[in-house]
Order: C-alpha cells, then structure tokens, then sequence
C-alpha cells in the first residue's frame, strides 16, 4: 500500500466512523422523542349547555378550561394556563380578573395581560356544538376573544 | 496465627506504617488512596485554606448516592405511586424518614458546599495556571449538581414537585429556537406527567449521578496532575521590586544547587523526555516542609468524612424533609415556589422570561467558564487582584440577595411582602 492509497483509505475511513457516529447520536435523540402521547386528547366533550351557569364562569379542572356563558351571547371558553410559565390561574370574582399565584400576572376578563410578566394574553378555545346537544372544545383551534357560541 | 497474618500480608503487602516505606507504600499500593500523593506540603493542609469544602461535597455526594440506593428499594417512578410510596417511606418504612431526610438535607448541603468551595477557589485565585481547565470542570460539576436537585425535586410527585418543574420546564421554553422542543424532549410529552417522571427518575439515578463520578475522578486527577492544592495565599512571596540594573554588568546568578544522592531512597524513572512539566514545581525547601500522607493528609479527611456525616445525621433526626399535597395540575399553590437556590432564578422570571430566565443565566454560565481565560493577571495575592475579587463579590451577592428576596419577600401571586407581615387571604 503506498501512502496516497493509505491517505485515500484512512480518509474514507475516518469519514465513515465520523458519520457513523454522527447518525447514532442521531438516533439516541430521535429514540428519545415519543411519536404517541399517552396525554388526554386535545379535543373533548364538557357536556350539555345547560349544565353551565350564567354569571361567573366554570372552572374545569381537568381541562384546565373556564366556561364563560353569558345572556344572549353565548359561550366562550377560556384556558387557564397562565402565559408566562404555565401555572393555573384563577378567576376572582371580586375583582373580574384572572390572576396567576406564580408571578403574579393579572389578566383581564377578555384575557390580556393587565400587569405582571405574562407576554401574552390567554387562549380562547373554539367551542362548537356536538350533533347530540353537547359542547365540544378543541385547544387545537385558538379564536379571538370575541368568539361567541350561541345555542 | 500464622495463617491469618499471612492472609492480612497478601492484601496489604507494605511495610509496617512506623517505616517511611510502609506509609508510602499504603498510598501507592492501593488504589482509592494512591490519588494522594505519598507526601502532602503541611502548609497546604491548612483549614484556612480550603475549609475542606471540595471534601465536604464529595462526602455529601456518597452521603446522597448511599441514602438514594436506600430509597430506590422503595420507590415507583409511576404516579400516582411515587407519591404513595413517599408517604409509606414516611410513616410505615423503617427508618424511612429518616434516611430521605438525610437525602434531602445532603442535597441541599451539597448546592451549598459546591458553591462555597467555587467561592474558595475563587478568592485564593486557585484557577489560575496551571488550573485553568480544573476551574471548568469544577462549573460542570455544579451545573450537574444542580441538575440532581431539579430532577430529584419532581420525583416526591407533591404539589411542591409538580409546580416548580412545570415552571422551571417552561422556563427553558423560552430558549430560541430550540426551548420548546427541548422541554417536549425533556418531559416526553407536552405537560408535566407520567412520561416526565420516568425521564426525570432515569436523569436522576443513572445519568447525572454517572457524569458527576465521571467528572470527580477528573477533577482529583487534575488535582494532583496540577501539583496538588495551590499554595495557601499567606505562603505567596510579594512580586519581586524592579531592580535598577547596571548595563554591561555581569548578572548575578546562584550557583545551581546539589542535592547529594542519598543511598537509602531508590528512584524509578520510567523515560527521560525533554520539555518543560506543565504543574506546579517545588522548592527543595517546600520539599523539606512536606509531611506523608499517612496518617497527617488520611486523617484530617476522615475528621471531615465523620463530621459530615454526623451533622447531616443530627439534622435529619430532628428535621425531616417536607411532603406536601399528592400533585394536583389543576390547583397551583399560591405563591408556587421553586427550590431555593432556583428562588434567584424565579425571582428575575418574574421580570422577564427569556432575559431574566435564559439569557442571564447563560451569560453568568458563560462568565464563570471563562474566568480563568479571561483573567490573565498572574499573581494569586489578593492585594493584586482588587477588580477581580470586586466583581466576582458583586455576583455573588446579587445570587444572594435574589435568592433571599424569593425566599423571603414574596408571598402570593409574587406580590413584594416582607417577611414580617403576615397575608391572610388574597384577593377572592
Ligand atoms: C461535585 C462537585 C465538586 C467536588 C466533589 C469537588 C471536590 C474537590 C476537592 C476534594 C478538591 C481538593 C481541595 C479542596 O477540598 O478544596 C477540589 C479542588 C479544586 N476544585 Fe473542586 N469540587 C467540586 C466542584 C468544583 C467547582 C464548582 C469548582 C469551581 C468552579 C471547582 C474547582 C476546583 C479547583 C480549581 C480545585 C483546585 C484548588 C486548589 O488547588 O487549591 N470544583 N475539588
Ligand atoms: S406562570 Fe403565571 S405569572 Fe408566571
């Protein structure tokens, strides 16, 4: 073997263990990223409409939904994981206002941030109306806060 | 008789330890003790020198690792199981509270002890040459011991558990680019749930654990390649004045001295290369001041080793570690606190997502891996080095003072309450 051929081998050599290396690191990560979540579904049933008062609004826990229903309107549903780190926040009657016990960002009844480090405002999830009368919320689709569903 | 001494001889295999021979050869014939040079220089001993903090940590780390294989016999990485076996290791496990206590304090003592020990390394300028790459794997050491915290704190599967990883994970969602899909990798799902605990559990006790021994072990190497301990500050000799020197004088140089080969030490010398030694040299007078490890090094340490496992012993006994509520995603606890040594972080999140949760701490990250690059004054004596320690003081009060004001000046929903003022209700 002359040295341009060892040169030329060790190359190819070094390149293949390089690539190599390379794709397994790449596959350890892609291991890694589950392609099934075992999380409850985006996209869900919370029962019929009368089951919602008018007034304040319904904390659903699981969902971490508030149900707004107001008189000839309609319903709106808000989320209450807080924009800033994800905590839960709560809606105080007192004062009509949404406040987050982390950092302590207010948000107002139509979900914009009145104070505190939140960079956005909450979510308004799509409501829609099932074909047996139920309501069926999907966090998937975003609206504006003006979003009314009328039954 | 003779058979148990013999028994004894095959194992240890060195002279008795009155001989200088034998209490070289303990060090060197063994392999946990030959990380310690056979011979220590007195002076470097000293309490006041390092405090024993990097020993401490190291104790503490055996302390977390021996108490954690304890706990494992117990614990199911499952919710809502974990949360039931932290309550049986509360109340129906034989000396189970006492053993996660122990846990739980020896982590905390280690946060502490790492940093102090950085302080300690710090202010006796003992990263600079030629320790500059033992400082860096000193900063991963603590960034690892501060990963074990964060993963070992969901694992209780508590309201405490569930609120701050939900909040330090979404912390790291603010990174560009990447944060997002880093935390979905980080929990294997979009919330924290059954797949984030049995990535945080495996993070926990096999991944972490392994770096930081890995990482030891190079940080001892490094140690003893560097020289052994830098030399305590009071020991440096101030710069030398500047000299008027005469041109065209002869200079005066000292003859080189000779040390007359002595016919009862024998030396092995493995090769004979050129080159200069990159770790510290000695004088033959420091020599003369080095003392054998045994038993003046091996004793001092096992003084540390019993103190620190004593006091965190006498601690657990009389405090144990807290567990609140089973987690519940829907209810977050008002104020919802991170451990509090993270209270800095979550104070300047409070401001600022991204600045005050990703880009200061990289940037501090990044500033205390260059330290000993970026420092290029040579001299360690602290009269030298006024700007240096000026900085590095201001950051570590900053640390604190945030830390302090998330521990103790805020109450629910992070509102500005001092610690002397009792909240009785928020706004409902
Ligand atoms: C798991 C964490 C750590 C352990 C177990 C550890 C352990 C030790 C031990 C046992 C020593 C011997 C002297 C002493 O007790 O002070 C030492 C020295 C040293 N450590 Fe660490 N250490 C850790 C983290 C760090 C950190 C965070 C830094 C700084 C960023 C650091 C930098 C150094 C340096 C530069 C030395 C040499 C000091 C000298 O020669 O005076 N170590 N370490
Ligand atoms: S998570 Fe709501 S203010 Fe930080």
């Amino acid at each position: 073997m002359n040295r341009r051929k060892f040169l030329s081998w060790g190359t190819a050599g070094m390149v293949a263990l390089c690539s190599g290396v390379v794709v397994s690191l790449g596959a350890v990560i892609r291991f890694l990223v589950p392609d099934v979540f075992y999380e409850p579904p985006q996209s869900f049933k919370i029962g019929n409409p009368a089951d919602f008062p008018y007034g304040p609004p319904t904390f659903l826990a699981d969902e971490k939904i508030y149900v707004f229903r107001e008189r000839d309107k309609g319903f709106s549903v808000a989320s209450a994981v807080c924009t800033h780190l994800g905590c839960t926040v709560k809606f105080f009657t007192s004062d009509n206002r949404f406040h987050c016990p982390c950092h302590g960002s207010v948000f107002n009844e139509n979900g914009s941030v009145e104070h505190g480090p939140a960079p956005r405002a909450l979510n308004w999830f799509e409501v829609t109306e099932t074909r047996d009368g139920q309501l069926r919320v999907d966090k998937n689709k975003t609206v504006p806060p003006n979003y009314r569903l009328m039954v | 008789m003779n058979l148990i001494r013999e028994i004894w001889q095959s194992i240890v295999r060195r002279d008795p330890l009155s001989t200088d021979k034998g209490k070289s050869e303990l060090v060197f014939h063994n392999v946990w003790l030959h990380i310690h040079p056979a011979k220590v220089k007195k002076e470097n001993m000293r309490f006041k020198h390092t405090f024993y903090l990097g020993f401490i940590t190291f104790f503490l780390f055996l302390i977390l690792v021996t108490t954690g294989i304890a706990l494992m016999f117990y614990y199911r990485p499952y919710p809502p199981q974990s949360y039931q076996d932290m309550k049986d290791l509360q109340f129906v496990v034989f000396l189970g509270p006492f053993l996660r206590s122990m846990h739980r304090w020896a982590a905390h003592g280690m946060v502490i002890c790492v940093f102090l020990h950085m302080c300690r390394v710090f202010y006796t300028g003992s990263y600079k040459k030629p320790r500059q790459f033992n400082w860096v794997v000193g900063i991963m050491l603590l960034l690892l011991t501060l990963g074990l915290s964060f993963t070992g704190y969901l694992l209780p599967w508590d309201q405490l558990a569930y609120w701050a990883i939900t909040v330090g994970t979404n912390i790291g969602s603010y990174a560009p680019i990447v944060g997002g899909k880093l935390r979905e990798l980080l929990l294997g799902g979009h919330t924290v749930g059954e797949a984030a605990l049995i990535r945080f559990y495996v993070l926990h006790v096999a991944i972490l654990p392994s770096l930081v021994i890995l990482l030891t072990i190079v940080h001892f190497w490094r140690v003893r390649k560097d020289g052994g301990l830098s030399k305590p500050v009071w020991k440096l000799k101030p710069r030398a004045p500047e000299q008027l020197v005469t041109i065209g004088a002869t200079p005066q140089v000292a003859p080189m001295q000779t040390i007359p080969a002595s016919k009862d030490k024998t030396y092995g010398l493995m090769e004979v290369v050129t080159g200069k030694p990159n770790f510290e040299i000695i004088t033959p007078e420091e020599e003369e001041d080095a003392v054998f490890s045994y038993p003046y090094a091996f004793f001092r340490e096992a003084i540390t080793l019993m103190v620190t496992v004593t006091s965190v012993m006498a601690i657990s006994l009389f405090f144990h570690a807290p567990l609140e509520e089973m987690a519940n995603p829907a209810k977050t606890p008002n104020p919802a606190k991170a451990p509090w040594y993270f209270l800095g972080l979550q104070e300047l999140v409070s401001h600022s997502a991204l600045l005050g949760g990703v880009v200061a701490p990289a940037l501090m990250v990044i500033a205390l891996l260059a330290i000993p690059y970026f420092d290029r004054n040579p001299s360690r004596r602290p009269s030298d080095r006024k700007w240096a320690i000026g900085l590095f003081t201001a950051f570590v009060v900053v640390n604190l003072v945030l830390i302090i004001i998330g521990t103790f000046f805020r109450g629910p929903g992070w509102a500005f309450v001092p610690p002397w003022v009792h909240v009785v209700a928020g706004p409902e």
